[in-house]
């Protein structure tokens, strides 16, 4: 009798499983690879949505161009972990990402580096804006491509600015006093329109001369453009509304990829953004007018002007691919004239072949024209690939916050944030 | 009589055949990961290139590092002040439920509730309802004159906001106060009443005595819990794309996610190695001092 | 004593009002306070449900109100849309039921060795148990990680699963003292009759426990059922992920989009509540055991 209630609440626990058994049992073995000619390698991109999309689309169209290589798509939007599973004995072929991982990814060894494929397929590089490829390196090897270069210009609500009186502002004195005025705050002090939403303060920096790291890859966190560059937010903004103010105006705001971004609906009216923008506003705020122009620079520095930072997304191949002549022939079809032009013009980011930029493709995207020449700057800047990058970018981020919580003056934090890159970097 | 010729197994080999899986749990993940840990802690490791020995440098970086300090700070905030306000709180709420209502099942089942629901999901909700400018929490702060702080934009909110989350999914130990505050004798209360004592001399002279041992239980299991705290924290500090978050001037960074982004993250392995031997020493101390203290204030029976 | 004292004062009639109302107070307070906690621990859920029901436009009002006059169910047909529910429950209910099967095999076995085979090393294993209760995970994490990492098993369930099957501490040290509780004359006399420990086991001692096998079983169940860290760990396939990575994965892909976000919640938590209202008095009753030593 007894052993029969044990079998109960055994086979009891198996009957609750049900179903569920069979299939996830399937799932357990390491691997699983079919029996097949072709080979499969895993790609997980980063993107997700539209971008997510435009991504499968890409892979859609290499495995139907070939029949040798079958590319396994999947969205994973999970930065923080694809580092480990570069690392783990379940990793991944090929990925995404930014160029700001390329030297503590490289550094560490978990990135393939791509010299020997691409002179083994002789492949030609020449097509590649100089300065972008070039930031693809890291102790004299290539390690990535990069598939679009993203540049950050100030967006103006038009509407707005007209509403308020108020030009598109070219230097930071005009910028000070557009902000002002297209600032409104009610009785008790709470804003009701912000003049400019909070900028991405690395590239802000640039825009005042600033500079992050030096050519001897050496920090300069304390560099007075950087500090200018906060110092210009805390006069202008916190210290006027107060940083409270801002904060809960701020936690008020939609979703950046929907209809409720702040500068949609109007709540900010200037934003420091990317050329994706130029999509962005038509998929989500057809009606919204705008304009775009370089970020202002300092009065008395015109020689900055057309300043921006510019960053690249990059393709890769991590250390541990199970198979990475398939990834390398993935990234020569991504790299490929008509696949860049058909991801760049979907999610309206500029290409990173010369050849691309006279592209009439990208005409029909409404406002792109702005950050197409943006690229012709003489003043595109970038942090170099250094291995203690990422690192330094959290540093970098914590001290923002402390500036922006008015618990130190820029000069101060800066300051504090140049001891503890020397630590890094030394 | 049967003929027992086969001799009876040893008592000894018995226990340790029938406890063997354990035995195996043990030394494969509690005993082998402990030492392990211990040996990595002392090398550079980052899972691409073996392990090089750097003696005691990871632990001499720690002194130099502002987020250790602050994680620590921040978890023994979550225990020092969220684990006695938790227990407090599920006092409260026990012995205000422990009335001879016929609803008190449902009552029970429904303050047990908010447990089983996934912390993913308990920690999204409370997001929401912390929003500083469309949350209700605020509003009805508004509501009585208060101030209306910025939950999760705000420093020195964001840990307070957690307990929030903490209060709420207080149930079980709520249940537990209930079920011990069931088992004091109705006759010491009407012997109490007799004697005209008030509410407070019967708690503090009937009610606690019979429910301290219960509380150092919870307490000891709080402190430990709390010393873990990380999936809440986590998901509040969490942005877009994930890319490692500690909340605003890393308010919200606490020890085990500090481990978490250093491991898995940065892949410092050495690094983590040495900051989970600091929190098994804190922990241990923990627990160490808890119980140490426990004689002054726990009345077992008998005593 | 105290009663002797006032009894002697004759009543007057402040004393006898202010006895009233300490009356009146005293039923409010029975009968109130319990409503008014419940109602605390009730409302995040009418929040929850009330902004899932509600277009996004309607959630951002100030003040905030539950109620809607136009509720919608598109923030629902959104996140079934968006990704695989049905996949991720039939995962998250794989692993749990591993992990109750698991359980259920390992954690009585060693519990009846502490509890009722007399071995001069049960105290020292018993302590050992106890002890590593007291072990953040965090302290053992990295180095399983890397174990599991130099294995194939990687990103597949086996390191969720293999744990469960050889024991966790906290439900050995539940069922031990379930099974002190039973007693020794019992297994004695089946002893003298030269039935094995194997045979004792499963024919008294657990047909004996099954009310602390069912409430060990559950909680096993709910803490696999919730958990984030592990799956967050091991699962880097999407096609793997469990309930909680999944609404993690979903909050990361569409941000704070706060209808469909409290939708899913509320889909994520309503197996759990069914399985609640189910076995509501065992997981209590288990709980209310746990407290008492």
């Amino acid at each position: 009798m007894g052993t029969t209630r044990r079998q109960l609440i055994v086979r009891g626990s198996q009957l609750a499983a049900g179903a569920a058994l069979a299939p996830a049992f399937l799932t357990l073995s390491p691997r699983a690879s079919l029996a097949q000619d072709k080979v499969t390698i895993d790609f997980p991109y980063l993107w997700t949505g539209p971008e997510g999309e435009a991504m499968q689309k890409i892979a859609d169209d290499f495995n139907a161009s070939q029949g040798e290589v079958e590319v396994k798509g999947v969205s994973n939007p999970d930065q923080q972990r694809q580092l480990a599973a570069m690392a783990s004995s379940n990793g991944f072929d090929i990925s995404d990402g930014f160029d700001n991982q390329i030297g503590t990814w490289a550094d560490n060894g978990a990135i393939q580096a791509l010299d020997d494929f691409i002179s083994g397929s002789s492949y030609d590089t020449s097509d590649f804006i100089p300065s972008v490829l070039e930031k693809m390196s890291f102790d004299g090897k290539t390690y990535a491509l990069p598939v679009a270069v993203h540049t950050t210009l100030l967006l103006h609500n038009t509407t707005l600015l007209e509403e308020a009186g108020v030009e598109p502002p070219k230097t930071t004195s005009e910028l000070a006093a557009a902000i002002e005025a297209l600032t409104k705050v009610d009785g008790n002090g709470a804003i009701q329109q912000l003049g400019m939403q909070q900028p991405d303060f690395v590239s802000f920096a640039y825009s005042f001369g600033g500079q992050w790291i030096d050519d001897q890859n050496q920090p300069t966190a304390n560099h007075e453009g950087n500090i200018a560059a906060l110092q210009f937010w805390v006069d202008n903004v916190l210290n006027k509304y107060g940083a409270d103010n801002v904060k809960r105006f701020q936690s008020g705001f939609g979703e950046y990829a929907s209809p409720q971004n702040p500068f949609y609906t109007g709540k900010v009216a200037m934003v420091t953004d990317g050329e994706w923008q130029a999509r962005f506003t038509q998929q989500y705020a057809p009606d919204l007018k705008w304009t775009a122009a370089p970020i202002p620079v300092p009065d008395d520095k015109p020689e900055l002007e057309g300043t921006s930072s510019i960053a690249s997304s990059i393709f890769f191949i991590p250390s541990n691919a199970s198979d990475a002549d398939a990834a390398w022939a993935f990234m020569q079809y991504v790299m490929s004239p008509d696949a860049m032009r058909d991801f760049t013009v979907a999610l309206a980011n500029l290409p990173t072949r010369q050849s691309l930029l006279k592209d009439k493709a990208y005409e029909e995207i409404p406002g792109m024209h702005y950050w197409l020449e943006s690229l012709s700057s003489k003043n595109l800047k970038a942090m170099p690939n250094v291995p203690w990058g990422q690192e330094y970018g959290t540093e970098i981020t914590s001290t923002i916050d402390e500036v922006i919580n008015l618990n130190k003056t820029p000069e101060q934090a800066l300051n504090e944030l140049q001891e503890k890159a020397k630590g890094l970097a030394g | 009589m049967r003929i027992a010729t086969h001799k009876p197994v040893p008592p000894a080999v018995l226990g340790v055949l029938f406890a063997l899986p354990w035995i195996v749990g043990f030394g494969i993940f509690q005993l082998y990961p402990i030492l392990a840990s211990a040996y990595y802690s002392f090398t550079e490791y980052n899972l691409f290139k073996p392990p090089v020995w750097v003696g005691l440098e990871n632990y001499r970086e720690l002194f130099n590092d502002d987020r250790f300090f602050k994680s620590m700070f921040n978890t023994l905030y979550m225990t020092v002040i969220g684990v006695p306000l938790g227990l407090f709180f599920a006092l409260i709420c026990a012995l205000a439920l422990n009335t001879p209502s016929r609803l008190q099942p449902f009552y029970r089942a429904i303050v047990y509730l908010p447990t089983i629901v996934p912390v993913v999901a308990a920690t999204y909700l409370w997001r929401w309802m912390l929003n500083a400018q469309y949350g209700y929490i605020n509003a009805i702060l508004g509501g009585l004159g208060l101030g209306q702080p910025l939950w999760q934009e705000d420093a020195t909110w964001t840990k307070p906001a957690l307990l929030f989350i903490g209060f709420w999914t207080v149930g079980g130990t709520t249940i537990i106060f209930l079920a011990a505050l069931k088992e004091v004798p109705q006759s010491y209360y009407e012997a109490a009443d007799i004697d005209g004592a008030n509410w407070w001399s019967k708690f503090w002279n009937i009610t606690w005595p019979a429910i301290s041992p219960v509380t150092l239980f919870q307490l000891v299991i709080g402190v430990i819990g709390s010393l873990q705290y990380f999936t809440q924290a986590y998901l509040f500090a969490q942005e877009r794309l994930n890319t490692p978050s500690g909340g605003p001037e890393d308010s919200l960074l606490m020890y085990g996610m500090y481990i978490f982004q250093n491991a898995f993250s940065y892949l410092n392995m050495g690094y983590a190695s040495a900051l989970a031997w600091i929190l098994f020493l804190v922990a241990l101390a923990c627990t160490l001092v808890i119980l140490g203290f426990a004689g002054r204030w726990v009345h077992y029976e008998g005593d | 004593m105290a009663e002797v004292v006032s009894g002697a004062k004759p009543i007057s009639r402040p004393v006898a009002r202010a006895g009233r109302w300490r009356k009146r107070t005293k039923f409010l307070v029975r009968e109130l306070a319990p409503l008014l906690v419940t109602l605390l621990f009730v409302f995040p859920f009418l929040v929850m449900l009330s902004t899932s029901f509600k277009p996004d436009t309607e959630s951002f009002s100030i003040p905030p109100r539950l109620w809607s006059d136009n509720w919608i169910i598109d923030n629902y047909q959104r996140v079934f849309d968006a990704m695989p529910f049905w996949r991720y429950l039939r995962n998250t209910l794989f692993l749990s039921v591993m992990a109750v099967i698991g359980t259920l095999l390992s954690c009585p076995l060693v519990a009846y060795s502490l509890a009722k085979i007399r071995w001069r090393g049960r105290n020292v294993l018993f302590i050992l148990i106890l002890s590593t209760m007291m072990l953040p995970p965090q302290v053992t994490m990295i180095p399983i990680f890397i174990m599991w990492n130099k294995t194939p098993f990687m990103g597949t369930y086996w390191p969720l699963i293999v744990p469960n099957f050889l024991g966790t501490a906290f439900f050995i040290f539940l069922l031990r003292q379930f099974f002190r509780a039973i007693p020794n004359d019992l297994l004695d006399a089946a002893r003298v009759d030269g039935a094995s420990e194997l045979r004792i086991y499963f024919n008294i001692v657990l047909p004996l426990s099954r009310a602390a096998l069912a409430t060990v079983g559950l909680f096993a169940f709910v803490w696999t059922w919730v958990d984030f860290l592990n799956p967050l760990i091991y699962l880097s396939d999407a096609s793997k992920y469990t309930l909680s990575i999944g609404l993690y994965a979903f909050f990361s892909e569409h941000g704070i989009e706060w209808g469909p976000l409290m939708a899913a919640c509320a889909i994520f938590s309503l197996p759990l509540v069914v399985i609640f209202i189910f076995a509501q008095r065992q997981l209590i009753e288990g709980i209310s055991l746990t407290g008492l030593k």
